[in-house]
């Protein structure tokens, strides 16, 4: 099979214009991802499933992942006039990192019997501009698992065909597998309470004496 | 007016059968609770495997398992009970005809267990409706299902057929119909029927402990 | 008069029939009206909406139950029955196979060829093309 770098070089002199770039894995298993610009995602799917080379015939997996804003600081070395004096001044500058959602797919070919290739594809934003382009026009496997992401991560597929649910019921609003997202909170009874339940059972606990509290004082 | 005891085995010793009414009626309803056939869960397969020849549940009167909800008189609530389930599970226990008996088995349909975190998973059907045993495991083995059962039977036995205690189809007034939650936005409304699961009072020490 | 007509009516060979009927229908019915005599004297009837709404295995029914089955289910039907048929004539004649001649094993094979006639003729006319 293809290295990674090849799968690249295969896919730039294919479709030159297409925003495609490399994703190291340092693991030992080195399982090293293409990373496609939505726009070009249809036609770089459709090119790693019908080249005769790659023959990447079956999407076996499909998933999310939703990374949250990042903050890195970094160290500058900046000259400045002091009182008159240049000094060299090191400032840490913080650069926020927009967060967004992903989309990947493990593909494998059953024709030459190799694989996974990854592939991803990223959205602008977490909030507003969650589009991105559905592969299952491309591979038949991945209309379930898009309606899962749609569901658990609210990624909005184009060119899925049932865009629907199918976990959650239809009326719930929120994305569960969202790194923000809060579960209601019915933790009022709790008769053995541990770790992560008995700080949201004591949450609840100090919630409801406000409540009380102010309903008192009210009253 | 019940005889006493040492009579009815002196009576019996002599071939005279000696019972009231009582002990007949509730002798003729726990020998035949029919389970509705009704599984959601990995329990449903334990379930499944105490009817069968092995541990043969039919011992005890659980002849057959219903399929349909109007001719069971048992709820095994076997296995886990999703948010998306329990509207479900609760308008089933509806449709059942009185006297109905429930028996949560399992961690998951007695408290969420190890889903008790999780979205989806509601944290026990008690919440919904009445539960008469609670059985713990996960799962349950066919021993606990019946034992279960015959607990279950214990409580028909000794329910009196007037008064406070008496069965709820005897009870012209008992309340007959639970409220079937609706899906909401962002849990199920309501989240607890607090006419059959009120709040517990709060445990003092299980905040303070770590607090 | 009215003595001759009662033994007329005595002596008519449908008299038992008619008892006869009468019973069986009183044997049918009695279980009924003491079951619905039962119900209605003794158990405290407590229905409500959901109790009396349709049993489809706890969902909300939609819709009317009402519904056309299209013509060609029934063809399929039809070519199922014959396969039906036809296992229950195999089946006896498997069982007594090896004792049975040259003719037995003919004619299993004509009745045979005759139905695999009917689904080749079934499945050129287009009928097992679910469209």
């Amino acid at each position: 099979m293809k290295t990674a770098e090849e799968i690249l070089a295969a896919i730039k002199t294919a479709l030159p214009e297409a925003k495609v770039e490399l994703v190291q894995n340092p693991s030992v298993s080195g399982q090293h991802s293409l990373v496609v610009a939505p726009e070009d995602g249809l036609a770089v799917a459709v090119f790693l499933r019908d080249d005769s080379e790659l023959a990447l015939d079956f999407c076996s997996n499909a998933t999310g992942v939703d990374w949250l804003d990042k903050e890195t600081t970094e160290k500058v070395k900046a000259t400045e006039v002091v009182d008159g004096e240049e000094k060299v001044i090191e400032k840490t500058v913080k650069h926020i990192q927009p967060g967004y959602l992903e989309s990947v797919y493990h593909l494998y070919s059953m024709r030459q019997k190799h694989g996974p290739v990854i592939f991803r594809m990223r959205t602008a934003n977490r909030t507003d501009q969650v589009e991105l382009p559905s592969m299952t026009p491309v591979w038949r496997s991945c209309e379930f698992q898009e309606r899962e992401i749609f569901d658990l991560f609210g990624i909005v597929f184009k060119g899925h065909p049932d865009l629907r649910r199918i976990l959650m019921w239809d009326e719930f609003e929120d994305h569960p597998m969202r790194r923000d997202y809060v579960d209601p909170d019915d933790y009022e009874y709790e008769p053995t309470p541990h770790d992560e339940v008995l700080k949201r059972a004591q949450e609840h606990q100090a919630q409801q004496n406000e409540a009380k509290q102010a309903a008192e004082v009210t009253q | 007016m019940a005889v006493e005891p040492d009579l009815k085995i002196e009576l019996g010793k002599q071939g005279v059968f000696v019972t009231t009414l009582n002990e007949l009626y509730n002798w003729g309803r726990r020998n035949s609770v029919w389970p509705m056939q009704f599984g959601l869960a990995c329990c449903a397969i334990e379930m499944i495997a105490t009817t069968m020849a092995r541990y043969d549940l039919a011992r005890f009167g659980a002849e057959v398992f219903r399929p349909s909800p109007r001719q069971a008189d048992l709820m095994i609530i076997s296995g886990t009970v999703t948010k998306k389930m329990a509207p479900q599970v609760v308008r089933l226990y509806n449709q059942m005809a009185e006297p109905r008996y429930v028996i949560a088995m399992g961690a998951c349909a007695i408290s969420g267990g190890p889903f008790k975190q999780g979205y989806n998973v509601l944290k026990g059907i008690d919440r919904y409706i009445p539960v008469d045993v609670h059985i713990p495991g996960c799962p349950p083995r066919p021993e606990a299902l019946i034992h279960a059962f015959m607990t279950l039977q214990k409580r028909i036995e000794e329910q009196p057929l007037t008064g406070e205690n008496r069965p709820r189809h005897l009870d012209a007034d008992a309340q007959g119909l639970f409220p079937v939650p609706e899906p909401g936005a962002h849990d199920l409304v309501p989240p607890v029927n607090r006419l059959v699961w009120p709040l517990p009072a709060p445990k003092p020490d299980a905040t303070e402990k770590q607090g | 008069m009215a003595y001759f007509y009662g033994n007329s009516m005595l002596s008519s060979p449908y008299f038992p029939l008619a008892v006869l009927f009468v019973a069986a229908l009183g044997f049918g019915l009695a279980p009924l009206g003491l079951a619905w005599a039962w119900a209605r004297l003794v158990s405290p009837a407590k229905p409500n909406a959901i109790k009396n709404a349709i049993y489809e295995c706890g969902l909300e029914s939609k819709g009317d139950a009402w519904v056309q089955f299209r013509s060609a289910y029934y063809l399929y039907a039809i070519i199922f029955l014959v396969f039906d048929v036809e296992a229950v004539f195999l089946l006896p004649f498997a069982v007594a196979f090896t004792g049975l001649g040259v003719g037995a094993c003919l004619a299993m094979l004509v009745f045979v060829l005759l139905l695999i006639e009917g689904l080749a003729w079934a499945w050129a006319k287009g009928i097992l093309t679910w469209a």
